[in-house]
C-alpha cells in the first residue's frame, strides 16, 4: 500500500473533540483585551499558531495539518470563547478573505525569516509612520507565531521517534526539512514543498477556504531540477511527496493548483514536474485539489494526452483552460505583462494575479429571471421579487423592441446587483479589518507598510459577476423570436399566460417552443443570442469598478446556483418549467445538443470569451471508451479546435450513466467515485439527488 | 442532385480515421435480422414513436448534395485537426452511387476526405464511379457461407469479388465484421473467414461487437426485434476473438 493510502486511513480518524479555531484566536484575544485592533488581530493569529498541539501522523512525510485545531475545550469557555471572537469581526467570501493565490515563488526565495527580515527593513523605512508600523508590527507577530509553529512541528515529529507504529526515518526527515525552514529559506524540494505545504495549513487553521497553489510546477521546478540533478530526488519520490500533500485536501477544499502555461515569451513552460503534480493528483483521486491546466498552442500532444488519460480515470481533473483567451482577457486591465502571463485560478476557474491582488469575492448573475419581470410588469408571478416596472407585454410589436426592454431590466438588475456588492464591502472599514498574516504573502504589502486590502497590494480587488443561463436566455430568445414574432403561433400575452400557469392548458404551445432552435447545434438562429448574451452583460458590468477601483470582471459560470437559481424561477419561453435547473454554465441547455460535440462547440465558441476575465465553464460529457488508446487522440484533438476556434475552458467528465444511475441506487458501492460538478469534483454519492440527476442530465456526447 | 437520407451525425468517432461526419443514407438490400438501425432499410420516410419520451422523429428527407456539403463544411476544422472527414454510411449507401459519387466529389473539391461505408452486394460499377473521390471504404464481411448471405438477402461472390477489385484498383479497405452471436461467431466460422480475406489480400480488419442499443428504434417503428434479448459478448470473449485476427491481419475492435 503506499504512503499516501495509509495517510488517507490515519486521517479519517478525527481527534477527540471539537474543530476550534475560534477557541484559539480567544486565547489570543483575552491575552490583552483591550489592545488596539490590529494588535489584536495579530494576537489571535499568533495564538492560533503556537496554542494547538501539532499532530504528525505516522504516514506523513510532509507535516501539516488542521487536527492541531480539535479541543475538548467544554462549556461555558466554548460558547464564550465564541461570542469573544465573533464581537472582533472577520471578513467574509464577499470582502476579500479568502480565494487567493500567495506570491509563493518569493516566499520560497526568502523563507519566512527573509519575510521577517524584509518587514524590520520596512519598519525602519516607515519608522515615522504610526499605522504603518503598527500594521508591519501585526504582520511581523503573525510571521512570529508561524515560526514557532513550523519549529512545533520539528519537535512533534522529534516527540514520536521510537513509537509504535511511526518510522523514525519519516520523523527525522520531516523534522530535519522543518528545522531548516525555521532558520532559513529551503534549499531542496522537500524543504520547499514543506513549506508551501506549511503556508497553506496556516491559511487552513485562519478558517480560510480555497486558497489556491498557484503555478506549483513553476515556482517548485528550480528545487526539483536541482535536486534531480545531484541525485538527491527521483520523479517517483517527488509524485509520493506531492501525494502526501494533495491526499490531506480530501473532499475538504476546492484548493486549485494550476499546472502548465506560458511565460512571458509565449513559450510552454510544461516541465517534468508537471507531469509529478498530474500523476499525484491523479493517484490521490480525491476531490480537493481542483487541478487546471493552462494550454497553450504548443503545449505538446504528450502533456494533453496526458490530463485526458487522468480526466479518463473518472476524477474528471484537470479543467483545461486555454491561454490565449484568458491571457488576451487580463491584458485589457492594464496589469503588467509578467503578470499577466503568471495567472493562476483561485476557486472553480477564477483567473488571478497570483501574490498581487486582494483575495477574491464573485457572486451570480441569475439572468432568466428577468423574463419574469419583463412579462409581469415588474412583479414576479411566482416568488413576490421585484424588477422595473415598463408596462405591458402586450405594448411590445417587434423582437427589436422586445430586445430594448429586456436590456433595460438587465440594466437595472446590473444597477442593482452592484449597490448589493457595494454595500457588502462599505460595511468593512480597512483600517478595522486587517488581514497580517495574509499580507505578507502578498506583494507589495511589506514594502508599503500596508495591509492586503489597504493599498499593500500593487493591484486592486476585483470582483467577480457569474452570469447564469446562456442556454436558457438564448433558447427563450430564439423561441420568442421564432413561435411570437416570425410564426405568429401566440401572442406576448398569451406567452405571458402559459408562463404563469407553468404551461398547464398550453401543452401545444410548450411544444413550439421547445421545437424552436437551440444553442449548442450551430445554428445561427440562436447561437446570436449567446453572441449578444456576452457582450451585453458583459459591457452592463465592465463599467463598474470595485471600492478600490479594480475591475468588475463577467463569469459565465455557475457551480451548482443553476439548480438553486431555477428552483425559484418562472417558467421561461425556452419551454423550461417553474422549478427546472437553468443550462449549466456555459453549457448549452442539458439535452438540446443534440448534434454532438462538435456542434456544441461550434455553438459555444461563437461568443467572444476575451470579454470574460473571470472565465467560463463548459461541461461536457464523455462515455468512458472515450479515453481508450485510439479514441483518446480524437477528444484530443476536439479540445484543441475548441482552443484555436476560442473556447476559453473545458471540463470533461469520463463517468458513464450506467455507473451513475447504479450509484443512485446503490451508493455503498460508490463511496469513491468522484464526478465534476462544474467547476470542481465531488463525491457523487455525497450529492443530493437533484445535482446527481443533474450531472446525468449532462448531454453524454458519443 | 438530391439524396435519401435518414440522419447526420456529426462527431462519429467510430466510422473511419479521426473525427468524423457520418451521412446515413436511407435504404438497404440486405434485410439482416441483427441490423442497429432499422430506419434506414427502408427508402420511404417513416415516423419513430418514443413513448417513454413521449417524443415522435420523422426519419428519411431529401437533401440536395449542396446542402449536405454546407452541413458537413461546419466541422471542418475538426477533420483538419484529426486527420477525419465524412463517412457516408446507410443504409446501403452504395445503392445511390450517382448522388454518393456527387457528393464525394464536392467534398473532395473542398478538401474533406471521403469514407464510405458499404456492404458491397452490389455490382461493381457502382464503386467505379465513386472510387476517384473516396479515401477509402469501410466494407462490411457478414458471413463466409453462401447460403447464409443467401439468407439475408446478399450474393457472397460478389462480395468477395468486389473486395478483389477494390484492393486490385488500389482503394484503401476496412474490413468490419460484426460480431452476431450464433450468426458468425463460431471458431470455425471466424478462421474461415480470416483465411478467405487473407487470400483477398485484405490487411486491416475491424471487429464491431454486437450490441442492443437500437432496440429502441425498433419499438419506436413498431417493430419486433428479434435479438432483444440476446446479450452482447464479453470482454473476454471479443478478446478471444480478437487474437484469432490478429493472426491473420491489423485488427481493431471499435
Amino acid at each position: 500500500m503506499k504512503l499516501f493510502e495509509n495517510l488517507r486511513k490515519e486521517l479519517a480518524i478525527l481527534p477527540p473533540g471539537k474543530r476550534a479555531s475560534f477557541y484559539f484566536r480567544y486565547l489570543g484575544y483575552s491575552a490583552d483585551p483591550a489592545a488596539p485592533i490590529t494588535a489584536a488581530r495579530a494576537n489571535a493569529i499568533f495564538s492560533l499558531f503556537t496554542e494547538p498541539e501539532p499532530r504528525v501522523y505516522p504516514h506523513e512525510i510532509i507535516a501539516g495539518n488542521e487536527f492541531c485545531l480539535w479541543t475538548e475545550a467544554e462549556e461555558p469557555l466554548f460558547s464564550y470563547a465564541k461570542s469573544i471572537t465573533k464581537q472582533y469581526g472577520e471578513r467574509d467570501f464577499l470582502t476579500n478573505l479568502d480565494h487567493y493565490t500567495p506570491n509563493y515563488e518569493h516566499t520560497l526565495a526568502v523563507g519566512v525569516p527573509g519575510l521577517i527580515k524584509e518587514i524590520e527593513l520596512s519598519l525602519e523605512k516607515h519608522k515615522s509612520d504610526p499605522e504603518k508600523v503598527e500594521t508591519l508590527e501585526a504582520m511581523k507577530r503573525t510571521l512570529e507565531g508561524f515560526l514557532q509553529m513550523i519549529s512545533r512541528y520539528a519537535a512533534a515529529a522529534e516527540a514520536h521517534k521510537g513509537e509504535a507504529g511511526y518510522d523514525d526515518e519519516r520523523l527525522d526527515f520531516i523534522a530535519k526539512n522543518c528545522k531548516a525552514l525555521a532558520v532559513g529559506a529551503p534549499q531542496s524540494f522537500a524543504e520547499a514543498l514543506q513549506l508551501v505545504w506549511l503556508c497553506y495549513t496556516a491559511f487552513i487553521l485562519e478558517d480560510r477556504y480555497a486558497m489556491a497553489f498557484g503555478r506549483m510546477d513553476q515556482y517548485l521546478y528550480p528545487f526539483y531540477e536541482k535536486d534531480v540533478k545531484a541525485g538527491l530526488l527521483t520523479k517517483e519520490r517527488a509524485v509520493e511527496l506531492l501525494e502526501n500533500c494533495f491526499i490531506k485536501l480530501e473532499n475538504k477544499d476546492v484548493a486549485n493548483i494550476c499546472i502548465g502555461g506560458m511565460n512571458v515569451n509565449e513559450k510552454c513552460q510544461v516541465n517534468e514536474l508537471s507531469f509529478c503534480i498530474l500523476d499525484a493528483v491523479r493517484n490521490c483521486a480525491v476531490p480537493g485539489p481542483n487541478l487546471s491546466a493552462r494550454i497553450t498552442p504548443d503545449t505538446p500532444d504528450e502533456f494533453l494526452d496526458a490530463c485526458l488519460k487522468s480526466i479518463g480515470t473518472g476524477i474528471g481533473y484537470p479543467a483545461l483552460m486555454n491561454d490565449c483567451v484568458n491571457i488576451a482577457a487580463l491584458k485589457r486591465y492594464g496589469y503588467a505583462d509578467e503578470d499577466v502571463y503568471n495567472y493562476s485560478m483561485v476557486g472553480c476557474i477564477e483567473n488571478f494575479m497570483s501574490g498581487k491582488q486582494p483575495p477574491w469575492s464573485d457572486g451570480r448573475f441569475d439572468t432568466p429571471k428577468f423574463f419574469d419581470y419583463l412579462f409581469n410588469n415588474g412583479v414576479s408571478a411566482v416568488n413576490g421579487s421585484v424588477g422595473p416596472a415598463l408596462g405591458d407585454i402586450s405594448e411590445i410589436k417587434t423582437m427589436d423592441e422586445f430586445m430594448d426592454r429586456f436590456e433595460k431590466q438587465l440594466k437595472h438588475g446590473a444597477d442593482t446587483y452592484i449597490a448589493w456588492f457595494n454595500n457588502s464591502n462599505n460595511n468593512l472599514n480597512p483600517k478595522y479589518y486587517k488581514q497580517p498574516f495574509l499580507s505578507c504573502f502578498c506583494y507589495d504589502c511589506i514594502g508599503r507598510g500596508l495591509d492586503i486590502n489597504d493599498g499593500g497590494s500593487i493591484y486592486p480587488s476585483v470582483h467577480g459577476v457569474a452570469l447564469m443561463g446562456v442556454g436558457t436566455t438564448s433558447d427563450s430568445l430564439a423561441a420568442i423570436e421564432k413561435v411570437v414574432f416570425i410564426d405568429k403561433e401566440a401572442t406576448l400575452s398569451e406567452l405571458r399566460d402559459a408562463l404563469n400557469s407553468n404551461f398547464e392548458g398550453y401543452e401545444e404551445l410548450r411544444a413550439k417552443l421547445l421545437a424552436a432552435p437551440k444553442y449548442g447545434n450551430n445554428d445561427n438562429f440562436v447561437d446570436k443570442y449567446a453572441v449578444w448574451f456576452v457582450d451585453y452583460l458583459s459591457s452592463l458590468f465592465t463599467r463598474y469598478k470595485t471600492h478600490d477601483g479594480g475591475g468588475i470582471y463577467v463569469a459565465i459560470a455557475a457551480n451548482t446556483n443553476n439548480i438553486y437559481a431555477g428552483a425559484v424561477i418562472n417558467a421561461t419561453p425556452d419551454g423550461r418549467k417553474r422549478g427546472e435547473p437553468l443550462s449549466d454554465a456555459a453549457s448549452p441547455t442539458y439535452g438540446k445538443d443534440t448534434c454532438g460535440a462538435t456542434g456544441t462547440v461550434n455553438s459555444v465558441t461563437k461568443p467572444d470569451y476575451i470579454k470574460v476575465a473571470s472565465g467560463t465553464v463548459v461541461n461536457q460529457k464523455f462515455s468512458p471508451s472515450m479515453f481508450k488508446d485510439g479514441k483518446r487522440e480524437k477528444l484530443l484533438a476536439l479540445v484543441k479546435t475548441y482552443f484555436k476556434k476560442g473556447g476559453q475552458e473545458m471540463q470533461i467528465n469520463a463517468t458513464s450513466r450506467e455507473v451513475l444511475i447504479d450509484a443512485m441506487a446503490h451508493p455503498e458501492k460508490y463511496q469513491n467515485l468522484v464526478v465534476r460538478v462544474s467547476g470542481f469534483s465531488a463525491f457523487y454519492v455525497t450529492l443530493r439527488k437533484g445535482i446527481q440527476l443533474d450531472i446525468l442530465e449532462r448531454t453524454q456526447q458519443s | 442532385m438530391e439524396l435519401n437520407l435518414s440522419n447526420i451525425q456529426h462527431f462519429s468517432v467510430g466510422d473511419g480515421p479521426g473525427i468524423r461526419t457520418t451521412v446515413f443514407l436511407k435504404g438497404c438490400n440486405l434485410r439482416c435480422p441483427w441490423c442497429h438501425n432499422p430506419e434506414t432499410l427502408s427508402t420511404q420516410p417513416q415516423i419513430l414513436r418514443y413513448e417513454n419520451l413521449n417524443k415522435e422523429e420523422i426519419c428519411g428527407k431529401r437533401l440536395t448534395v449542396e446542402e449536405i456539403v454546407e452541413n458537413l463544411l461546419a466541422d471542418k476544422c475538426f477533420y483538419d485537426e484529426s486527420g477525419g472527414g465524412a463517412t457516408i454510411s446507410g443504409g446501403e449507401a452504395m445503392l445511390q452511387a450517382d448522388g454518393v459519387k456527387e457528393l464525394a466529389e464536392k467534398l473532395q473539391q473542398n478538401g474533406v476526405s471521403v469514407f464510405i461505408d458499404t456492404a458491397g452486394n452490389l455490382p461493381y460499377d457502382a464503386f467505379k464511379k465513386v472510387n476517384p473521390y473516396v479515401d477509402g471504404y469501410l466494407f462490411d464481411y457478414k458471413t463466409d457461407e453462401s447460403e447464409k448471405y443467401a439468407r439475408i438477402g446478399g450474393d457472397l461472390s460478389l462480395i468477395r469479388n468486389n473486395i478483389k477489385k477494390l484492393i486490385g484498383d488500389g482503394m484503401y479497405l476496412r474490413i468490419r465484421i460484426p460480431l452476431i452471436p450464433d450468426f458468425n461467431t463460431h471458431k470455425s466460422e471466424l478462421r474461415n473467414i480470416c483465411r478467405t480475406l487473407e487470400a483477398l489480400g485484405v490487411n486491416t480488419v475491424d471487429l464491431i461487437p454486437f450490441h442492443r442499443m437500437g432496440s429502441g428504434k425498433y419499438k419506436a417503428l413498431g417493430l419486433t426485434y428479434e435479438y432483444e434479448n440476446v446479450t452482447p459478448q464479453t470482454a473476454e470473449e471479443i478478446e478471444e476473438i480478437k487474437r484469432i485476427f490478429s493472426k491473420y491481419f491489423n485488427t481493431t475492435v471499435e
